[in-house]
């Protein structure tokens, strides 16, 4: 077997490995991080690298790993499911308050998903969402994920998972809602 | 009749519990009744499907053009 020489591999993999941790991390300082991570741990258990994979897909099943584990720590943080956020949206008998009704926003033809201007307004509405929610958003589309799947990563219940998607789903459509009809 | 109909709070958590999980038949059914007579809901509906298959189209990718040599180099002295 070659000899192995991590250096060689900082400087060839660095740039791939930043573009996909930046990718699903959407933060340049947390992605830079997790390459270093990476590394640092491909260096502590060199010995389990056998050479049966290239070293690109070792690093990256790594690389994978602390990305999960970013997102598991972010949903860790205290996270309150009281009512207090369906309150903004319901009233008291769980009916939809006056002004919060969803519209119709007139998608007869399909086409909305693939028009430029809807999906910057939905870009920019995720990104306005809690980071809590963002996240689980995120582990869903991102990285492909089965609610299931990500419920059992994240150690969160279906319960708490899908009422966050509600309250995310609630805080998004009305997000998009606004924009799309003032633009 | 109210005990039969469900919130729309509780309409609009089960659409989106059935996009992530399987609903029972008795929520299926009370769902499909809510809906058949509930605009806000129905709407609330499309838009939250529209949302679904708007994500995968987005375009996250916009990745600054990094100088990463720094932290290559502080990579291989950490090594």
């Amino acid at each position: 077997m070659r000899e192995i020489n991590l250096t060689e591999w900082v400087n060839e993999y660095t740039d791939d490995m930043y573009s996909w941790a930046y990718f699903k991390v959407s933060d340049s300082e947390i992605a830079k991080d997790l390459v270093q991570d990476t590394f640092l741990a491909a260096a502590e258990k060199i010995s389990s690298f056998k050479g049966k994979s290239s070293p690109k897909t070792w690093l990256f099943s790594i690389l994978n790993f602390k990305i999960i584990d970013h997102y598991r720590e972010k949903v860790k943080k205290p996270y309150n499911t009281d009512s207090d956020s369906l309150s903004t949206y319901f009233d008291e008998n769980g009916e939809w308050r006056q002004d919060k009704r969803p519209q119709d926003l007139h998608d007869n033809d399909g086409d909305l998903m693939n028009d430029e201007d809807f999906q910057m307004i939905l870009k920019k509405c995720l990104e306005l969402l809690p980071e809590k929610w963002n996240t689980c958003v995120k582990l869903k589309y991102l990285l492909g994920k089965s609610g299931a799947d990500i419920c059992n990563q994240m150690d969160i219940s279906k319960n708490n998972y899908w009422q966050i998607i509600h309250r995310a789903k609630l805080s998004l459509r009305e997000c998009i809602e606004s924009k799309w009809n003032r633009d | 009749m109210k005990k039969i109909m469900l919130s729309c709070e509780k309409a609009t958590e089960l659409i989106e519990k059935k996009i992530h999980f399987k609903l029972s038949l008795k929520e299926k059914v009370q769902l499909a009744m809510h809906l058949a007579l509930c605009k806000p809901c129905s709407n609330y509906k499309k838009q939250s499907y529209l949302i679904e298959k708007t994500v995968p189209n987005i375009e996250f990718k916009e990745i600054a053009k990094e100088d990463l040599k720094p932290l290559k180099e502080e990579i291989i002295k950490k090594l």
